[in-house]
């Protein structure tokens, strides 16, 4: 063989897979979603509703581990669409501080999208998945407590259970502490998130940050007191679909549009709940939902 | 659900992720070799910029690939796409092979066979391209099966940073504790390297001179 | 070919030396050698390893620049010469021959006259000629690799190549050394009637004195950088110096050894 040959040989090899790579399957809809149940749930829902309104086959690309490797799978076409929180679209993708107004975050990771992205973010799903301070029930009823202003005054006779992010981070305990005026009798104590909950059920802590979808807060004695203040940032579920995917397919994006503002807050935890709590497969809990609010 | 089973089901994604892969892998070898064996040549003929070149290729090669990911992601121009930065650290780490063996093969040519070519009066560059290149096209080729049969390796981990291929389905499922998906994104990966490793190499018994 | 008759400009000489000297790494290589060679002649530099031999005759393609003194190639000192052309007009051989391995036979005696852009049908009669005057008879060598040659014929090659683009120079550094006794003498023989047919002027480096009585119209013996003597092969063989006599000594004790004389 030749040397010219061989060369040539290998050139068309690559030059055959390259060619390939780069067509696509254009009538496949891909919905991805991150890498936790809640957004597996969402992106059933998503996945689910399209299908049975569009009739267009859908392919699920879900547990990506995190926004950025959504945000690449969404630039570079590999998904169509997922669901994404407005506060984190805001500080992790786009960069910009943190504002606290909902309607102007949302507003601004719109338009940013827009303009940056060519992706397009659709209303809210309904629910806003911020950061949610915990106590037990019984607490809350005992001493009347209904928002962090009123806590704040018993938080001295407390312990405190929190993630070791939510320790670390600079809109997490250090300005709940600041903005409420929060002492504790000795520093939070760090816990794996995975036993926040069960901590605060046994009493080795008295009040813990958690989300305020969180599965077990539907099904327990337990109370979220309200964000008087407006700490924590609004984390609103939107989903972004691709600006050519809705050029293409317009019916997609109506399907979408379709579910704004239909999952409430506790609709959402009971969700969550049935898959971490029950462990029940997602795509079913997701056709029950759909089926419940009439949408299938 | 046997494997066979999930891989029939999910043909058309698993060959999505393939395509991807190669991709990424094509292109990156693209770069590396329009890049790696001009810098081999160079080395060859200006000998103190061995030391430099081949140093700086080295280290790159020593960074763990996971790092060079996570240190690329701030770059403004690299960061913004996860496939651009991702072709840029596996071509990085593709270099050294290349660099190395273009080298080892230019200098490996017989020095009688470069002292009679210069004797008679070629010149620099058609010694170059008559006899030096030619002569080493099998070491060459060798570097650069070596440099493929690595990147197919590392492009699995950039699916880290969201640049897909193959390393998606693994990822996802280690985070589902998944097997399938797993084996999904693995065993194509696996026979992707087998592959070019495999048909590199007939090239290189091929091309190789007698003596 | 035809042997080329002696005309006004063969009087001036082939390549000078005029007092060079070499110095690499501290260490002089050849000190103040001057010489001149005539249009025709061939001239074979005798000398043990590291004399310097070696060293002269690579001024002479300028693979070797002089540290001071002049080295002049058909009149003209070689600094001045473009390298590449210099190269060209002088046919090279050396003990290791370096065909390039890739290349077929004819691919390799073809090479100059290729580079040279010499058009196809009058490079391949050539590579025909070349052929046979180096004694490879036949059609079998033409396509050959290097690698299915004995090593003289590889040798053959060699000369073929060097000879392809008709210089009118040739510098020949151990051309026969690497080949056992019996080829060796054959080689010799056959060159030397090759040499007297083409009529080049032609630079031999050796360090078998037998070779240099054969081959040589002059000999000039090499010690440590210096040319100690120039002499023709008669001359050489009744030669009084020491170092010359040495040499002589040299081939009586290997005749004897063979029981001639």
């Amino acid at each position: 063989m030749t040397l010219t040959r061989a060369a040539s040989a290998f050139l068309l090899l690559w030059l055959t897979a390259f060619l390939m790579s780069c067509g696509s399957e254009h009538n496949t809809i891909v919905v991805g979603s991150k890498n936790f149940s809640e957004q597996a749930l969402l992106g059933e829902i998503l996945a689910q509703h399209i299908e049975a309104r569009t009739h267009l086959p859908v392919t699920r690309r879900f547990y990506l581990a995190g926004s950025y490797i959504c945000q690449q799978a969404l630039l570079a076409g590999r998904i169509d669409t997922y669901v994404e929180y407005t506060g984190t679209a805001l500080t992790a993708i786009l960069h910009d501080p943190i504002e606290k107004d909902p309607s102007a975050v949302f507003g601004r990771v719109k338009s940013e999208y827009q303009q940056r992205f060519r992706l397009d973010v659709l209303p809210s799903l309904g629910f806003n998945n911020t950061f949610a301070i915990v106590i037990r029930g019984e607490d809350a009823r005992r001493l009347n407590l209904k928002s962090m202003s009123d806590a704040a005054s018993h938080a001295p006779q407390w312990r405190a259970g929190f993630g070791y992010e939510f320790m670390e981070r600079p809109d997490g305990y250090e300005g709940l502490a600041r903005i409420y005026g929060l002492r504790f009798a000795e520093p939070p104590r760090i816990l794996d998130l995975g036993l926040l909950y069960r901590a605060l059920l046994e009493n080795q802590v008295d009040l813990v940050a958690g989300n305020s979808t969180d599965g077990l807060l539907s099904a327990r004695d337990l109370v979220i007191l309200a964000d008087d203040k407006h700490y924590f940032p609004p984390y609103e579920a939107v989903p972004i679909v691709r600006r050519e995917t809705e050029t293409r397919h317009p019916e997609v994006r109506a399907a979408i549009a379709e579910l704004g503002g239909k999952i409430s807050d506790e609709e959402m935890r009971k969700m969550n709940f049935a898959v971490d709590g029950q462990h029940r497969d997602a795509a079913d809990v997701a056709r029950e939902f759909l089926h419940a609010k009439g949408l299938d | 659900m046997s494997p066979i089973q999930f891989f029939l089901r999910h043909h058309q994604e698993i060959l999505q992720a393939t395509l991807e892969h190669i991709w990424l892998v094509g292109l990156t070898m693209f770069f590396a070799i329009a890049i790696g064996v001009p810098l081999g040549i160079l080395v060859t003929r200006k000998p103190w910029l061995s030391k430099p070149i081949l140093g700086g290729a080295n280290i790159a090669e020593t960074i763990p690939s996971l790092a060079l990911f996570g240190f690329l992601l701030p770059v403004p121009w690299l960061g913004g796409r996860a496939d651009r930065l991702a072709i840029a650290a596996l071509t990085l780490y593709a270099l050294l092979p290349i660099i190395r063996n273009t080298s080892a093969g230019i200098t490996g040519v017989d020095r009688a066979v470069r002292e009679a070519a210069r004797g008679m009066g070629m010149t620099d560059r058609q010694i170059l391209f008559q006899v030096e290149l030619p002569l080493s096209f099998s070491t060459m080729l060798a570097g650069i099966r070596i440099a493929t049969v690595l990147t197919i390796g590392i492009a699995t981990i950039a699916a880290a940073v969201g640049a897909g291929g193959l390393g998606e389905f693994i990822f996802r499922g280690l985070a589902m504790v998944n097997d399938q998906l797993i084996l999904a994104g693995a065993i194509p990966a696996a026979l992707l390297a087998l592959g070019a490793d495999f048909v590199l190499g007939v090239l290189e018994r091929r091309l190789r001179p007698v003596r | 070919m035809t042997p080329r008759t002696p005309s006004e400009s063969d009087r001036k000489p082939a390549i000078e030396f005029r007092h060079v000297h070499y110095t690499l790494s501290n260490r002089e290589l050849l000190n103040d050698v001057s010489f001149s060679v005539a249009r025709g002649e061939t001239l074979v530099l005798l000398g043990r390893s590291g004399a310097g031999k070696t060293t002269a005759l690579k001024m002479i393609n300028r693979l070797l620049v002089p540290t001071s003194g002049e080295v002049l190639v058909e009149g003209k000192l070689t600094t001045e010469w473009d390298p590449i052309a210099l190269r060209r007009k002088i046919g090279y051989v050396i003990q290791d021959i370096g065909l390039f391995p890739h290349y077929t036979v004819t691919q390799n005696i073809s090479l100059i006259p290729r580079l040279e852009r010499w058009p196809a049908d009058r490079v391949l009669e050539r590579v025909k000629e070349m052929l046979e005057t180096v004694g490879l008879h036949g059609k079998t060598f033409e396509h050959r690799y290097p690698h299915q040659l004995s090593g003289g014929q590889r040798q053959r090659v060699g000369v073929a190549r060097a000879l392809a683009a008709d210089p009118d120079i040739l510098l020949m550094d151990e051309p026969f050394g690497a080949l056992d006794p019996m080829t060796r003498g054959e080689m010799q023989n056959e060159f030397k009637a090759l040499e007297r047919h083409l009529g080049k002027t032609v630079v031999i480096v050796t360090h078998d004195v037998g070779e240099a009585l054969v081959l040589g119209t002059r000999i000039g013996l090499m010690e440590a950088g210096k040319l100690a003597c120039l002499y023709s092969p008669h001359d050489f063989v009744h030669a009084t110096d020491p170092m010359a006599a040495a040499y002589m000594a040299q081939l009586r004790v290997y005749d004897e050894a063979k029981g001639e004389k």
